[in-house]
């Protein structure tokens, strides 16, 4: 065992402490997504059936970190949220300053990264930073974030990396942007995204690619994934602690995955999708990129629970104590909060690369080491193929809210236009049958395969995105990318019934009790160091440096 | 009784013809999109063809046959029910 993650002072759980995941009726579930079915289809804005379960969680407070790494000590940008908060309500750090040392490594480095699409100025930060009240009732204290260029910010430009949103600057902020706000965090800037919430992210309108892995700054062929790029890379290179993305399709747990991050994808609903550039009705999920799984259980805390503005979000019931579930049990054997059931998706620790499968394997016993129950490979779900594969599709879901920019100008889209297009396209019977579909995925999923686990490992993200459940991954080391052939993160992922985000915390935080995947950080950019401009900085004035590689991607 | 005849499937010039004259309905005009022209981010060629693969996946989802009678289990009381005090 490596004594690698922060140990927070806890007690044990009492015996009879149980997930909200055991205490929620599985009608209730799936009532409530056929009522989001048929408001997607009614178009109906009506709050949703209730969602009930046992006694929420008081108001969590933030963790104290019983001891603060030296490195993070040594430099701040290195610091979790739970360290930082620590230090920041212990009068050790000051909000101005953790600001400030992430603007000079942003203003060094992200002339290379291109994680930001546009910032406020470097005075209108340090002024957040020293408005930030010192209150240990609030999570983010001080902490800087990165939000998805999709996430409405009052004052600050929003393009959502398109053409089609060119010069928006919103009135309001997001609800997730105002929770994070409202509990001290300071946002540093937008992060880049890929075109309407698809693929890597890119110079909107065109195909040039901008924001780079974190891990690999010098070689721009290595993908940092999409959407939420921009976001993941700022907090893996160190240019922001933690920041919120969105998945309608991998969009959060695969620039995760690629970056060495623990990103977590909720449950539908429980993050308000209010001031977020849409892209579906029912499919569209707000999380976390976070260090750790401690700074993922924060940011979701912060984030979740019922706005009034977001009827999706009602009627669910009351966020858990997230950071508890993250909480390990036991400091010389940690032991995951929770223990569970895990059930290993068909081909998962089977199939891919062999350092893949070893690192996986390897992760599967860690998992089994600190609490797990492995209950073997699992049996795919009833007609697996067509719920999972026509029946799962959301062509028709994007067009609705874009038609008066379809009519505008269809080059605005550039190469997303036919996922924005082709809803037109979709008839009334497919899209009803679609619904049918995605409701009868979640009872098959219920009935047949959370009925002998409790996590899924390897979960198939395109089916928990399609019936809302909550996925989790975190890193499990490192691999050789065999396009560049550098040394380049691989992740894990787990996932979990409706409201079973506890559960994966609970998992994931164990996990990283006993490995330090989680603390690797990837090496800074070795050229094309530019300095970018104090001033506010726009999407186009950060991709001006020819990237390494470029030719090559074009070529493709 | 006569046997059912299934009719021929369209030609992809007749799918294009259905797909242009849909969005012209809308109000939509993709003719300012290169007809052709694969160094461009998009071009009516490539629209074309991914719509008409849309409109095949139709074929697919109505051939996706779901048990008609398929419903989630309800609530017991149901909303409406303990609304009004009914059974």
């Amino acid at each position: 065992m490596t004594d690698t993650y922060p140990v927070i002072a806890s007690e044990a759980a009492p015996v009879d402490e149980q997930p909200q995941d055991a205490t929620i009726s599985r009608r209730q579930v799936l009532n409530r997504f056929a009522w989001l079915s048929a408001a997607a289809t009614g178009g109906v804005a009506l709050v949703g059936p209730a969602v009930t379960s046992a006694a929420a969680a008081a108001a969590p407070r933030p963790p104290i970190v019983d001891r603060v790494r030296p490195e993070a000590l040594a430099d701040p940008t290195e610091l979790t949220i739970a360290e930082a908060v620590t230090l920041i309500l212990q009068g050790r750090l000051r909000p101005v300053a953790l600001a400030a040392a992430y603007l000079d490594r942003i203003e060094e480095f992200d002339g290379v990264y291109q994680a930001y699409a546009a910032r406020p100025s470097r005075a209108d930060v340090l002024a957040a930073a020293a408005a930030v009240r010192i209150d240990s009732r609030n999570l983010l204290t001080g902490v800087g974030l990165a939000p998805k260029d999709n996430y409405y910010t009052k004052g600050l430009l929003t393009e959502a990396g398109s053409l089609v949103f060119e010069g928006f600057v919103p009135e309001y902020d997001a609800t997730a942007v105002a929770r994070m706000k409202q509990q001290g965090g300071v946002v540093l800037g937008k992060a880049q995204m890929g075109n309407l919430a698809g693929g890597r992210a890119t110079v909107p309108g065109t195909l040039i690619p901008t924001t780079r892995n974190a891990w690999t700054p010098d070689d721009v062929r290595y993908s940092p994934s999409g959407s939420s790029s921009g976001t993941a890379t700022a907090v893996a290179a160190r240019l922001a602690t933690s920041g919120i993305g969105t998945q309608t399709g991998g969009s959060i747990t695969g620039p995760g995955q690629a970056q060495g991050l623990t990103a977590l994808k909720p449950t539908f609903g429980r993050v308000s999708l209010h001031g977020v550039v849409p892209l579906t009705f029912v499919r569209d999920h707000p999380g976390p990129l976070a260090r750790d799984a401690m700074d993922a259980a924060i940011m979701l805390q912060a984030l979740a629970g019922p706005d009034p503005n977001d009827p999706r979000s009602q009627g669910l019931p009351e966020p858990p104590d997230y950071i508890r579930a993250a909480t390990p049990q036991g400091s010389k054997r940690p032991r995951m909060r929770f223990a569970s059931r895990i059930g290993v998706w068909p081909g998962y620790l089977t199939s891919g690369a062999a350092d893949v499968r070893a690192r996986r394997g390897a992760m599967a016993r860690v998992l089994e080491d600190v609490g797990g129950r492995m209950v073997g490979e699992l049996a795919l779900p009833d007609d697996w193929s067509v719920l999972s594969g026509v029946l799962n599709g959301s062509t028709g879901d994007p067009t609705a809210p874009f038609v008066e920019h379809l009519r505008r100008d269809v080059r605005l889209f550039a190469d997303r236009l036919p996922r924005f297009l082709n809803g037109m396209l979709q008839s009334a019977d497919s899209y009803l049958k679609v619904q049918q579909g995605r409701l009868l995925l979640l009872q098959r999923f219920l009935d047949q395969v959370f009925d002998k686990c409790d996590l899924v490992l390897g979960a198939p993200s395109d089916a928990f995105d399609g019936t809302g459940m909550p996925l989790l991954t975190f890193p499990i080391g490192l691999v050789t990318e065999t396009t560049t052939g550098l040394q380049v993160p691989t992740g894990g992922i787990l996932g979990a019934r409706p409201y079973g985000e506890e559960r994966l915390l609970s998992a994931v935080s164990a996990y990283q009790a006993v490995t330090g995947f989680h603390l690797q950080r990837p090496p800074d950019p070795r050229t094309g160091v530019a300095r970018v401009a104090r001033a506010a900085v726009g999407p186009r004035a950060v991709t001006t440096i020819a990237p390494v590689g470029l030719e090559a991607i074009a070529q493709q | 009784m006569p046997e059912p005849v299934t009719p021929p499937p369209p030609t992809d010039a007749e799918l294009d013809t259905y797909i242009r004259t849909r969005y012209a309905l809308l109000g939509i005009d993709i003719s300012v999109l290169p007809a052709s022209d694969p160094a461009a981010v998009m071009d009516q060629q490539r629209l074309l063809s991914n719509a008409r693969g849309i409109l095949r996946t139709e074929v697919a989802i109505a051939n996706a046959e779901i048990d008609s009678q398929f419903h989630p289990p309800a609530l017991y009381p149901s909303a409406l029910s303990a609304w009004t005090r009914e059974d």
